[in-house]
């Protein structure tokens, strides 16, 4: 681990288990499972907020819980970087529904000081409710909302209590979990913005996991791209849109619709995904990939480093960089 | 000029909270022609999904339809009894909702929600019904036809689910389709699908389509016209070209310069608009944007500024956004 590597992910892997029957318990057979994370390896620098994107069933959210320690891995390992007295960084989360992440019977000053109360950030009635109206005002509410319960608050507002809960254990680490996914445009970009500031003004690591491009692309320095519990794909924000290495990566940009009404045209991946309990031999992208040949079938790809400093499995060097290079059959396939 | 298939007239739901009346759809007008889609967009609690429900009268209590006309085809869709509507739901007006979890039957077999839906409206007998059921099942794209026919929503994707959503919708050849956020629960891989599919499907079949959703991205690639909601109200009505290029209402343009999309040049810009929308029964006096809107001055708070028609566009705002000159 060098100086500036936060926090290191080494093959990483869990699985997830079915419970076995008393007989096969007995027999010790092993019945498999679903590898929700497969032998990801990833790293975080310092100061640094890292992107993970992926559709539904790829692993994002429960790489999040086994980073939070949630959730043990079955094989690798995740290291943070201690400091001086061997202690590991605090880490908050930041969860996607603020309807269902805040106790309704709590008031805001209770849901806010609890992790200062813990973590013993603060001693004493007065300079704790000084702290939680500092965080208050920071998030962008009012001193006086901390006497109110959460169903009085809007989502964003909502939000912007997980996040300033969040923020009360002075956290080194940061893990979102699609925190805007639950809300409405308008005030998603709010929500954003504020991220942004406190990203900037706190000097904050983070994990930024989500499904929607746009919203990485903007929060995001590096991003990784999950497919069927693996990464696929991983480069600096900028370079993953102009320059995509993994066909993966070229179509997920493209099957967003964007707001350009001149050209209409839909870019619907081919094929639909499988499920992760049994996914596709060789390269797991081979059932849908336009590019797919015979070694994609049989052999998983090696992991290959971009010049740039990006990581991508795939068998070839494909020149991605503008939507003509998919080969227009695979767009036009609807089934 | 033609004649439109479905005219929506000062359309008003109300809410009854404890017999407090609060307006969830403030006189909302608009007009779908015969063969185009037009896309509803807004934020939630902005009215959407009230609309569409109100129009094939399935409102919840304590919603409640309390005025304005809907007119379908000459028919006038408000006057008719709960047994006629019954009829026209599903026949003349098909239905796609958000969560193809719970808008299909989980006990009942795929073929047989098709044939009840099918023989319901079109009446044409057991061994014709199931070769239809059957052809609309291989129409919306799912493999081994005879094979699905049998099976139960569980043991289907949910791509393959609102594929089926979507031949319920349309068996039996409705004049309109009114799809509520076809694609809100599906990953974007699976929504591009479903999105290619309507689009084939409404060209094959010439029905007209409202589509209801808060994706900005989709009303661009799906919408002829779009009609933005705002707080129960309508905010604005244009074309689509003309509604993404050259906005007349604030809201409108805060709307789509909040989406964050990549533009042409790989740019990212995030412009918020402040504050949120009113809660029902919160709405300001006067234009319901007004705490928001840059351009307020007093006239908007004093009075709700009617919709004006202006060439192919409507808006509802004294002080409309000018043309940019870029």
């Amino acid at each position: 681990m060098s100086a500036q590597d936060f926090l290191t992910l080494n093959h990483v892997s869990k699985v997830y288990r079915r419970n076995q029957s008393l007989l096969e318990r007995l027999k010790k057979t092993d019945t498999g499972g679903t590898k929700a994370v497969s032998d990801v390896s990833l790293t975080v620098r310092h100061g640094e907020t890292v992107g993970l994107v992926g559709e539904s069933g790829c692993g994002k959210s429960t790489l999040a819980r086994l980073v939070s320690g949630l959730m043990e891995p079955t094989s690798g390992e995740i290291a943070f970087r201690k400091d001086g007295a061997g202690r590991t960084p605090r880490l908050q989360m930041i969860f996607q529904d603020p309807y269902s992440s805040l106790n309704g019977r709590w008031t805001i000053e209770d849901i806010i000081a609890e992790p200062i109360r813990v973590h013993k950030l603060r001693r004493g009635r007065a300079a704790i409710r000084a702290r939680v109206d500092e965080l208050l005002t920071q998030v962008g509410l009012s001193p006086a909302d901390a006497e109110k319960y959460p169903q009085e608050f809007s989502g964003g507002q909502r939000q912007r209590i997980c996040i300033a809960r969040a923020l009360a254990g002075e956290p080194e680490f940061l893990i979102l979990d699609e925190p805007t996914s639950a809300l409405d445009v308008s005030v998603q970009d709010q929500i954003l913005n504020l991220l942004r500031d406190l990203q900037k003004n706190l000097a904050l690591t983070s994990l930024f996991i989500t499904h929607n491009l746009s919203v990485v692309r903007i929060m995001a320095d590096r991003i990784g791209v999950m497919y069927l519990g693996e990464l696929v794909e991983e480069a600096p924000s900028e370079e993953l849109f102009l320059r995509p290495r993994h066909p993966y990566t070229r179509l997920l940009i493209d099957a967003a619709p964007d707001m350009d009404t001149s050209d209409r045209s839909l870019h619907p991946i081919a094929g639909e995904l499988p499920n992760p309990a049994f996914p596709p031999s060789g390269c797991r992208f081979h059932t849908r990939c336009p590019f797919a040949k015979d070694i994609c079938r049989n052999t998983a790809p090696p992991q290959k480093t971009a010049g740039t400093g990006g990581m991508f499995r795939c068998h070839f060097d494909l020149e991605l960089s503008n939507a003509q290079a998919i080969p227009p059959a695979s767009k036009a396939r609807t089934a | 000029m033609t004649t439109p298939l479905l005219d929506v007239r000062d359309l008003t739901v109300t809410i009854n909270r404890d017999g407090h009346l609060i307006t969830a759809l403030d006189k909302v007008s608009f007009s779908v022609n015969p063969g185009e889609v037009l896309g509803i967009v807004g934020e939630s609690g902005a009215g959407k999904s009230i609309t569409g429900a109100a129009i094939i009268d399935l409102l919840v209590p304590p919603l409640k339809r309390t005025g304005g006309t809907i007119t379908l085809a000459g028919e006038r869709l408000d006057r008719l009894s709960p047994k006629a509507m019954r009829s026209v739901r599903g026949g003349r007006i098909g239905f796609i909702f958000q969560d193809p979890m719970t808008s299909l039957n989980p006990v009942i077999s795929i073929g047989r929600q098709l044939c009840d839906t099918i023989e319901a409206h079109l009446k044409i007998g057991g061994e014709k019904t199931k070769r239809k059921a059957l052809e609309w099942i291989e129409r919306v794209g799912l493999p081994n036809p005879e094979v699905q026919f049998r099976r139960y929503p569980h043991q289907l994707s949910g791509g393959m689910r609102q594929r089926i959503v979507i031949a319920l919708a349309l068996c039996a050849n409705p004049a309109l389709v009114i799809a509520d956020e076809p694609t809100t629960a599906l990953d974007v891989s699976v929504q591009a699908h479903i999105l290619q599919l309507m689009r084939d499907l409404h060209r094959e079949s010439r029905a007209s389509m409202m589509l209801i959703t808060h994706d900005l991205g989709v009303i661009a690639k799906m919408a002829d016209r779009v009609a933005v909601l705002y707080a129960g109200r309508v905010a604005e009505i244009s074309t689509v070209g003309e509604l993404f290029n050259a906005p007349k209402h604030p809201y409108t343009r805060g709307l789509i310069r909040a989406t964050p999309m990549p533009s042409a040049d790989g740019e990212v810009r995030l412009d918020q608009i402040p504050g949120a929308m009113p809660g029902l029964g919160a709405v300001p006096p006067g234009c319901a944007f007004n705490p928001r809107c840059f351009k307020a001055e007093g006239d908007c708070r004093a009075a709700i500024p009617p919709l004006t028609t202006e060439e192919s566009a409507a808006f509802s705002c004294f002080h409309p956004l000018e043309r940019e000159t870029a």
